[in-house]
């Protein structure tokens, strides 16, 4: 049992991107790096939510210059993956790659896709290559979507619940740890667990009912 | 006690972690605890293969970029109430009337944001030509040696206009004005001759 002194006195994880964001804060045009870094990370993700890359970009788009924005606003908690779950946590059990940049990076991501859905069910937007069912000739990622969403395994995780979706994308897409992923959605460690383990099960019965 | 759920699911996440460590290791196989559900097996393989992260277009990407880059040079570029960074050094900014203007929270806290600044953009401020920026007085080591050159310049300029009044200044300066224009003489002549001009 560790007493408050000790605990004080335990060295905290650092941000393994808080050498970009000290730059970034620093002067605004060093956010290019953490940019060029989690682009493809925040974009598939509002892609497997959405699924429109038009849609996809927009919110890429609207993530990013939120994070820019709110860039001051941002506050590294080395300890931030004790607070989910109320209880501390031994300092090496935290994720060694863990990021509270990424964190809270892509709960950024998370309200604006939130958003682009509330937005989409209320006024719903078809895509031109949607309505038509033509995609643009030179359009090789069109063709690469299509691939992607035709896939068995595509199918099978966009028919789960949103949440268990969610997670499976973050998990095997983003390959964020549960701890991650709990500080994104806002649950705790156990929840998610829970949530991707039932998602897995689900995911099973529905590809061995589709190959029977 | 952990029931049979969350054991299970305990499972499941210690095979997802080494599943995902075997592929960054460039190992063929995941070690696998025997008591997982098959199924758990099954489906995290596939989706392993089918979910792939997918990147955007270059362009947008480029796109994005040089708008990222448009709203962090908007950040940095358009607050003229900090003093602009020039090769190291500041640059006292001009005050105008619209600096009393009420700060918004960024400006408060000694920082500016890509929204402030945008906002400055979007609604450019009007100059009066009827109010005069109070101009920073340049006080430094240039003006001081300036006055100092000049008060001496004056005081020598008094000094040699001034005649003097004692018979050995008089001598002293006639055996200078002797030794300039009799140059073939020798100064103790000329001294001398000074001296005898005077008592003369």
């Amino acid at each position: 049992m560790f007493s408050n002194s000790e605990e004080r006195a335990r060295p905290a994880r650092l941000d393994r991107d808080r050498g970009l964001v000290d730059a970034a804060r620093h002067d605004p045009a060093c956010f290019d790096a953490l940019y060029r870094k989690y682009l493809a990370q925040v974009y598939s993700y509002a892609f497997y939510e959405l699924r429109d890359h038009h849609a996809a970009e927009d919110a890429t788009e609207r993530v990013f210059m939120q994070a820019l924005t709110g860039l001051p606003r941002f506050e590294e908690r080395a300890d931030s993956f004790a607070d989910v779950r109320g209880a501390q946590k031994a300092a090496d059990e935290i994720p060694a790659d863990a990021s509270t940049f990424r964190i809270w990076l892509f709960r950024i991501a998370r309200n604006v896709v939130s958003n682009e859905r509330r937005r989409d069910r209320r006024r719903p937007v078809a895509s031109l290559e949607h309505a038509t069912g033509l995609a643009a000739a030179d359009d090789t990622f069109e063709t690469a979507a299509a691939r992607e969403a035709g896939s068995a395994a595509w199918q099978a995780v966009a028919r789960l619940p949103e949440d268990r979706r969610r997670a499976v994308v973050l998990r095997f897409v983003d390959e964020m740890s549960t701890a991650e992923i709990a500080e994104v959605m806002g649950r705790s460690e156990g929840a998610i667990r829970v949530l991707l383990h039932r998602a897995l099960r689900s995911v099973a019965a529905d590809l061995r009912a589709r190959l029977s | 006690m952990l029931g049979g759920s969350s054991r299970d699911a305990r499972r499941t996440e210690r095979y997802l972690d080494g599943l995902m460590d075997a592929e960054e290791r460039g190992a063929a196989e995941a070690p696998m605890d025997l008591d997982l559900d098959p199924a758990v097996l099954y489906a995290a393989r596939e989706l392993r293969a089918g979910l792939v992260r997918v990147h955007p277009s270059f362009r947008f990407e480029e796109g994005l970029a040089a708008r990222l880059a448009q709203a962090a040079r908007a950040t940095q570029g358009t607050s003229s109430e900090q003093p602009a960074q020039v090769f190291g050094s500041s640059i006292a900014p001009f005050r105008s009337p619209h600096a009393a203007a009420p700060a918004g929270p960024a400006a408060r806290s000694g920082r500016t944001t890509a929204r402030d600044a945008l906002a400055t953009l979007g609604a450019p401020r009007r100059l009066s030509l009827t109010s005069r920026p109070s101009r920073p007085l340049v006080v430094g080591g240039v003006g001081v040696a300036s006055a100092a050159i000049s008060i001496g310049a004056v005081y020598v300029a008094w000094r040699w206009s001034r005649a003097s009044q004692t018979p050995m200044v008089r001598a002293a300066r006639a055996a200078r004005f002797g030794r300039a224009y009799a140059p073939g003489h020798g100064r103790r002549a000329a001294v001398l001759h000074g001296i005898l001009g005077v008592m003369s």
